[in-house]
């Protein structure tokens, strides 16, 4: 509703705009293509992309022309929908997925009228740009809070492939509730999927069943693992969207994430001229990432310490992955006090002491 | 009283009419399927069929969804033609891209002008081993090839899955299940600038003179076709079931294999494991919907690569769900079903005749 | 460790359910002669019909209702092809298969990623509080148990009761049960419908009743694990099941095994069922007697009468 009447509202101020300066061409309305690899529905990966294209379309208004395409597979045919987002006038490109990195390159390279933004991925162009989130800072929090609550001090972790963001997020996610209860382990299961929502199920009771008293679902596109949480009867935790409606009394916190104020500032520096393709890693102090429907079963002072934390987060005092760390070896990776470099956390590929479960090589 | 007739002589024209209609009814069905979109059918189909072909660009991709699906479909033909139902050509590919893979990751960075061919031929080689492991089975265990093929394919996708995230993984690749970038010489050359068709569609071609000289000019081609039509006939005149089974199955798995090559080593550029959107199968609906025919085939397969590439167009243009290109090829293969009856046979109205039974194993596609 | 256990048990009876629906129907079909490949697209029908049905009336009776139909109508089209039109049946097969994994994207469009209250657990009171075998056994929702009724039922029409006999005719020679005077053409039809709606009852049961949502390409390809299953059990409903409980069984175990830290190849485990299968269907086949004994003969072939 208040979307509409701001709508109307800037509709009318941009009417008169135009009345005022006779003749104002319309037709350069920033054209954006966005791409998804999975079907928005109703929560997740896709859905939270394309909260963030609506982000878009409310702060530009008329200044910008959105359209989508969902469920698109990460294959040979993403290709294709990229050049024919480029043949439609697409001005700026959304790639929501690693695996249309090459692709999105290769159209950049060809056609460098055209700014891209691409989620994941690692390598950048003057007009292609990626787009991470710092989910390791939330996954400290929710770890935190896991630590609280968890009787059997074993976490299960359901988890997509083994790269080196879900490697992050597992290794904060343990070490967070490592902080508020010393003896935690945490498993975990690969499933080497985005979407496999009766696998993710039988992952999590499987879980369940070797005594993990919390899950985690990571990066799972469905909200089928909070689902078996609830009826399970124990603690879940999840990635990108809100899932408090599918698990009303055992969602434990809900790890968020916000496109809207990125995608707005690149749509803006596109509309300005002065894109630049960077590697943008977005965390809590940009808004980017969040906590969201904490369990009303935490005490108030529980959930006081996860504030505080979350508030030396954003001022930058501390970062969640601080020595000393050592890995599943006993290795010790960080030294007392020293904390990762960014570099060295795009690319982790070693677990924290407290996991059980290996990467796969 | 109606009466069913099987067809003494084949006019030339049946299997043209055949495909027509099944175009025609298709095209029908398709209408209804857009209403219930809310979507007009004129803007559905000029989606579909005419925006891809009006930019060099979506021709392009016509024709590169083109190329493994004529080479699949004149490789499954001629097996199909002998009665042979290879339906394992997904996995057939993916074991060519696999061993095409496997060439490209050992020597990256060579620039050796042997690197193309010799992916080619490992992957011929390795399309045909899967496909002769149904052959072995068949003529030594009397295996039914129909399912023996059909697995193999999902155990060749799980064969994939563990090449992808490990032995054949980039080192480099955060962990992401694919392989490293092939090398320029390790990768076919781009046919039309702007485009991504690549020298693989003219191997497509080759493929298809060879079919045609092979089944319309040669003695082994015309065993093949005869042990198909009248099994007893065939082995009175002492043509070996055997041969047959085992030069069918590893012609249909060595074009498949090349396929598999002609992506990882076309447009992918890398092993991964989504390295085919079921060309294996969509090959099989070619190669029926050519009639068999390796000229026939070149069309069928034009017209299934336009339904892929103009699905996607439709999604963008009309906004129509991806789910509609799957409709439109399952419909096109039933259609064509249906009318395919009327190849074989015609109704005649007569007036009642004896009971009588016969065996219509040799008559359908 | 005993909870590991007790999860693959009480896991494994349930992650079968669909599995056996539709291979007990599969099986129907394929004795009486019919092959028809396109399992997983009647399963997914059914999924996508069944979890619309739910979702619009809450009434889980109408969820399998509505995706047995599904899963009929669309094997309709197979049979109306095999029989009448005499198309190859492998070939019909896939035209269905296909059409009907993208049938069921179309319906299930509006609700994907949408979930639906499970069916509810049966109470089978004192026995429901056993330890461990309580949990194991019997805290389970209806259908685990109609499965198997279903099975031990389809078992014994097939192999006990006149109309199993006139099937297994039909499916061994049409012409001999033809010129007996059967209806071959309304049999066999009538097989593969049955085949259909189980399958449609195996794909609803899995978007309405183990996961319970709807997501496009749910079925994951448990329609081919069938059509592997009914060869693997060389069409006997006892062995079927045992392998249908196997697979289900390794698959879990899998998940456990890398919860415990112990790291497999899990491609290997997830092929491990076509392998064996085909391994099985070349000790069969070599022995005539024996391929004889249980595969029916013309299963593949059309029938034509012509008269």
């Amino acid at each position: 509703m208040t979307l509409a009447i701001k709508k109307l509202v800037r509709l009318a101020t941009m009417g008169a705009l135009a009345l005022g300066v006779a003749g104002a061409a319309s037709a350069d309305t920033l054209k954006i293509g966005f791409l998804y690899p999975s079907p928005i529905g109703d929560t997740g990966w896709a859905f939270e992309l394309d909260q963030g294209r609506k982000a878009v379309e409310e702060a530009f208004g008329d200044k910008v022309e959105t359209f989508f395409v969902e469920n698109v597979p990460e294959g040979p045919d993403a290709a294709r929908i990229l050049n024919q987002m480029a043949a439609q006038g697409a001005g700026m490109i959304m790639a929501g997925s690693f695996g249309y990195m090459n692709d999105g390159l290769k159209l950049a390279g060809q056609k460098q009228d055209i700014t891209f933004i691409h989620a994941s991925g690692y390598k950048t162009l003057p007009n292609f740009g990626n787009f991470q989130t710092r989910n390791y800072e939330s996954a400290y929090i929710a770890g935190m809070a896991a630590g609280f609550v968890t009787k059997s001090k074993t976490l299960g972790v359901v988890a997509a492939y083994p790269i080196p963001e879900v490697v992050g997020i597992i290794n904060t996610f343990t070490l967070g509730a490592q902080r508020t209860n010393p003896d935690i382990t945490t498993k975990v299961v690969w499933l080497n999927s985005w979407f496999n929502p009766s696998k993710a199920q039988e992952s999590a009771r499987s879980l369940i069943a070797q005594q993990a008293d919390v899950i985690f679902s990571l990066y799972q596109d469905t909200p089928s693992v909070v689902t078996v949480a609830e009826e399970e009867g124990v603690y879940v935790v999840n990635t990108s969207s809100d899932m408090k409606k599918y698990a009303p009394n055992h969602l434990l916190a809900s790890m968020t994430i916000d496109w809207g104020p990125h995608f707005t500032s690149q749509v803006q520096a596109t509309l300005d001229g002065n894109f630049k393709g960077t590697a943008y890693w977005g965390g809590m102090a940009d808004g980017a990432v969040g906590v969201a429907s904490l369990s009303s079963d935490l005490t108030a002072d529980q959930v006081a310490a996860l504030t505080s934390v979350m508030d030396e987060i954003k001022a930058g005092t501390f970062h969640p992955m601080t020595g000393p760390i050592t890995d599943q070896d006993g290795t010790e990776k960080l030294a007392d006090g020293v904390a990762i470099e960014d570099g060295a956390m795009l690319g982790i590929n070693w677990l924290v002491a407290g996991v059980e479960t290996r990467i796969p090589q | 009283m109606v009466r069913l007739e099987p067809r003494t002589e084949k006019s030339v024209a049946a299997p043209f009419v055949v495909t027509a209609l099944a175009i025609a009814l298709t095209l029908v069905a398709g209408s209804v399927l857009f209403l219930i979109y809310g979507k007009s059918p004129i803007a559905g189909f000029k989606a579909f069929f005419i925006e891809p072909l009006q930019s060099s660009y979506g021709i392009g991709e016509v024709l590169l969804k083109m190329g493994p699906l004529l080479l699949i479909a004149q490789g499954l033909a001629i097996g199909f033609r002998a009665r042979i139902w290879n339906i394992g050509a997904e996995g057939q590919l993916i074991l060519g891209a696999i061993a095409a893979s496997m060439l490209a990751i050992q020597f990256d960075g060579s620039a050796s002008p042997y690197l193309l061919p010799g992916m080619v031929l490992a992957a011929a080689a390795a399309g045909m081993a899967w496909a002769g492991i149904a052959a072995w089975l068949r003529t030594q265990f009397n295996a039914n090839e129909i399912l023996v093929t059909f697995m193999l394919s999902s155990v060749a996708l799980q064969l994939l899955y563990y090449l992808v995230t490990g032995p054949l993984k980039d080192p480099m690749g955060f962990n992401f299940p694919q392989s490293i970038t092939f090398s320029p010489a390790a990768t076919f050359p781009i046919l039309i600038e702007n485009t991504r068709v690549n020298a693989s569609l003219i191997l497509a071609f080759i493929a298809t003179l060879l079919a045609f000289v092979f089944m319309q000019r040669s003695l082994p081609g015309y065993k093949l076709i005869v042990g198909g039509l009248a099994p007893h006939a065939a082995r009175y005149a002492g043509f070996s079931d055997k041969k047959a089974v085992w030069i069918a199955l590893l012609i249909g798995g060595g074009a498949a294999g090349v396929a598999g090559a002609g992506e990882v080593a076309g447009p992918l550029g890398m092993l991964q494991r989504n390295i085919s959107p079921g060309y294996g199968y969509a090959a099989i609906i070619v190669a029926f919907l050519g009639g068999l025919h390796p000229i026939g085939i070149v069309f069928s397969s034009a017209l299934m690569a336009l339904i892929y590439v103009g699905g996607d167009f439709a999604r963008l243009s009309v906004g129509l769900p991806g789910a509609v290109t799957t409709i439109f090829q399952g419909l096109l293969l039933t259609f064509y079903l249906a009318c395919a009856f009327l190849l074989n046979y015609r109704i005649r109205t007569t007036r009642p005749a004896p009971a009588a039974v016969s065996s219509s194993a040799e008559a359908t596609p | 460790m005993t909870e590991t256990i007790v999860f693959i048990i009480a896991g494994t009876l349930a992650a079968t359910v669909p599995l056996l629906f539709a291979a007990i129907g599969e099986l129907v079909a394929e004795k009486s002669g019919m092959l028809n490949l396109g399992v997983e697209g009647m399963m997914a029908t059914g999924a996508a019909a069944g979890f619309v049905a739910v979702t619009l009336t809450g009434s889980h009776a109408a969820g399998f209702a509505t995706g047995a139909g599904a899963g009929a109508l669309l094997s309709l089209v197979y049979a109306v092809l095999t029989t009448l039109f005499l198309a190859n049946q492998v070939a019909a097969g896939l035209a269905i298969g296909i059409l009907g994994l993208g049938v069921s994207a179309a319906i299930g469009k509006r609700y994907e990623g949408t979930t639906v209250d499970a069916l509810p657990k049966l109470d089978f009171g004192p026995l429901s509080d056993l330890p461990l075998i309580g949990r194991a056994f019997f805290d389970h929702d209806i259908m685990v148990y109609a499965v198997i009724a279903a099975a031990i039922a389809t078992g014994i029409v097939l192999t006990k009761t006149r109309l199993g006999l006139v099937i297994r005719a039909v499916g061994e020679s049409p012409h001999s049960a033809h010129a007996l005077g059967y209806p071959v053409i309304a049999i066999r039809a009538a097989c593969v419908l049955f085949g259909g709606a189980m399958a449609g009852i195996g794909g609803a049961y899995l978007s309405t009743a183990y996961t319970p949502l709807w997501a496009e390409g749910m079925v994951a390809g448990r329609g081919w694990i069938v059509v592997a299953l009914i060869v693997f059990g060389s069409w006997m409903i006892g062995r079927i099941a045992f392998g249908a409980y196997l697979f289900g069984a390794v698959s879990l175990l899998e998940l456990s095994i890398q919860g415990l830290g112990v790291n497999v190849p899990s491609q290997l485990l997830s092929a491990s069922p076509y392998l064996i299968t085909i391994i099985v269907l070349a000790v069969i086949s070599r022995n005539p007697a024996l391929i004889r004994l249980n595969s029916p003969m013309s299963l593949g072939e059309s029938f034509r009468a012509s008269r």
